[in-house]
């Protein structure tokens, strides 16, 4: 797979999704996936959606993307590897099979 | 020796007491002791450096926008005015401490030494009962800013070095004690999600998991409700902050009228509609407060990188601290919304009380403790009081952030600069605090720390056998509680 461009987003772009960014960074290695990884705020987000091949939020701000060509996934932990690793696997690595 | 002093005072004139070189000198030292190549080192310090910067320029221009409104004010009514926000409340502290001829680099020390103070407590936790890191980047920012001029304002006699020392510890021992008293609210929230909060609310999280179950009743939640569409909306700050501007200073500048603004504010342009004046205004605001969230971004994002770190290798067993959002997953979406309307009801009601009743100080609603503080609130209080908690303690706390920050502004002057820290723990806590050390001095700063400290062992007295379990191992501390309670795990009720 080519390099995977994501973004994590968040309401200020400041906290939560920094911590979604670095969970992020060692899930994907975990998972042998090469991706470079970004975060910013919701608003930001919603209007670069399209420039990414994925969107990591929390489940509670999936609504506000509507429609892009960006695979958006919603986490209910933010600081859950295992979570990110199953919906990785699942809406990323199986979904490009 | 003399070469050596010559070198120190190199560093102190051109480093220590300017803060941007001095955060980017931290961070390139930072990096090399990490074994960073040489060129990243110098990227980090670049981002840092610069980033503060962006900092500086955004808070100068913060407070001047907002210089007319409250020369405005001063001169037709007699009355300052704070924006009861951490970005303005980080901007009026740095120019307070400004203002007084001393050097802002001193937050970043304290920063440092506050969260140095929080490791030492986790490491020690067998004895100081302590379970929790701070790591939330930008909140350790803008406390410290806002602490350093508390302590500037109660001791402005002491030298660099006390201040530092002393905040340090009383900083950093506010951030472990209180983000402590979050791990069992956001333990049985998340079901063991393995952290706590570690934001500007955290007293208040305790406080809303002690009332909620008295206020209302879980079973009548407030998932079924449905709320109109266009509130989405506030989920984006520019646009939050644009309308709440708009409305609040709308209201003002109309009431000073264009008379006197054209005469005190040289950028309202002879020809251009008062109106549309209003606009630019109140949008301006939101213009440096985005400007202002990117430089934090820029230098705070390396400190989170490397706490973060720590936490995980240096701590295990203790639960990282982070920001009060990672908290919105687990609660129902409605619970984020209502608590923001109840809220700003709360805050709206008590800022027209502040003018009925003639207040020297005029508070104008921000964001950040609008939004931020009591859709937590609304979260927690929604799992444990249903939909009437949800409604009632955003209400009240609402009120509290704008009577707690009004006095708060007043009292430390920071409504000279047009703002004030007005998260919830800085409405309640922290004032109470400013004042016990202005009138008590160091025996004030003592008996503070002593009491936060007694806090945690209070806590490990009432229920010894899990208070380690909770932040630990969540599946066995379900076990232990249905054991307690007589029945299987899958029906052990926690609260």
């Amino acid at each position: 797979m080519a390099k995977l461009k994501v973004i994590a987003a968040c309401g200020s772009g400041m906290g939560s999704s920094q911590i979604i960014k670095m969970k992020l960074e060692k899930v994907f290695k975990k998972l042998g996936l090469d991706a470079e990884i970004y975060h910013t705020n919701v608003g930001d987000a919603k209007s670069q959606a399209n420039n990414y091949d994925v969107v990591f939020c929390s489940e509670s701000l999936v609504s506000t993307f509507g429609k892009t060509t960006a695979t958006v996934i919603g986490l209910k932990n933010l600081l859950s590897e295992q979570e990110m690793t199953t919906k990785v696997q699942e809406k990323i690595i199986d979904a490009n099979k | 020796m003399d070469i050596l002093m010559s070198v120190w005072e190199f560093f102190q004139n051109n480093i220590l007491v300017k803060p941007q070189f001095f955060i980017g000198f931290i961070v390139f030292v930072g990096y090399m002791l990490l074994g960073k190549p040489i060129y990243e080192c110098l990227a980090g310090f670049i981002k840092a450096t610069v980033g503060y910067m962006i900092l500086g320029v955004a808070s100068g221009g913060l407070v001047g926008n907002f210089r007319p409104v409250l020369v405005g004010l001063k001169d037709r009514f007699e009355l300052s005015a704070a924006v009861i926000d951490p970005y303005f409340g980080q901007a009026a502290a740095q120019m307070s401490v400004e203002n007084v001829g001393r050097s802002f680099s001193m937050m970043m020390m304290v920063l440092l030494i506050a969260f140095s103070m929080n490791m030492l407590f986790v490491f020690f936790r067998k004895y100081t009962k302590i379970r929790t890191l701070f790591i939330t980047g930008h909140v350790m920012v803008q406390q410290s800013s806002t602490a350093l001029w508390l302590v500037l304002f109660c001791f402005p006699q002491l030298q660099d070095p006390q201040v530092v020392g002393m905040l340090g510890v009383l900083l950093g021992t506010y951030w472990a004690v209180a983000s402590n008293l979050t791990v069992e609210p956001v333990a049985k929230l998340t079901e063991g999600g393995g952290f706590a909060t570690g934001h500007q609310q955290m007293v208040g999280i305790f406080l809303v998991s002690k009332l909620a179950k008295k206020i209302g009743d879980p079973k009548k939640s407030l998932e079924n409700l449905h709320l109109p569409g266009f509130l989405s909306i506030f989920n984006e700050n520019v646009v939050a902050t644009g309308i709440l501007m708009t409305v609040f200073f709308g209201a003002i500048i109309t009431v000073l009228g264009p008379d006197l603004m054209h005469s005190i504010d040289k950028s309202f342009g002879k020809n251009q509609n008062f109106l549309f004046y209003i606009v630019e205004k109140s949008f301006y605001f939101a213009v440096y407060l985005t400007i202002l969230q990117l430089g934090v971004r820029m230098f705070v994002s390396e400190l989170t990188n490397s706490f973060q770190g720590i936490s995980e290798k240096i701590l295990p067993g203790s639960l990282p601290a982070v920001d009060c959002a990672a908290t919105y997953g687990f609660g129902h979406p409605n619970a984020v919304t209502f608590g923001f309307l109840f809220g700003a009801l709360g805050q709206f009601l008590a800022i027209m009380g502040l003018i009925v009743f003639n207040s020297p100080i005029l508070i104008i609603s921000g964001f950040v403790p609008l939004f931020f503080d009591n859709a937590t609130f609304a979260v927690f209080a929604n799992r444990l009081g249903g939909i009437r908690a949800a409604a009632i303690i955003p209400f009240f706390s609402g009120m509290i952030q704008v009577l707690g920050g009004g006095f708060a502004a007043y009292y430390f002057t920071t409504g000279n600069f047009g703002g004030w820290h007005g998260n919830f723990d800085w409405d309640t806590l922290w004032p109470v605090i400013g004042v016990i050390m202005n009138n008590l001095q160091y025996v004030g700063v003592a008996a503070v720390v002593i009491i936060l400290l007694a806090i945690p062992q209070i806590l490990y007295q009432r229920n010894k056998d899990t208070y380690f379990v909770i932040a630990e191992d969540f599946d066995k501390y379900k076990e232990i509680m249905a054991k307690k309670q007589g029945v299987s795990v899958d029906d052990v009720v926690i609260d």
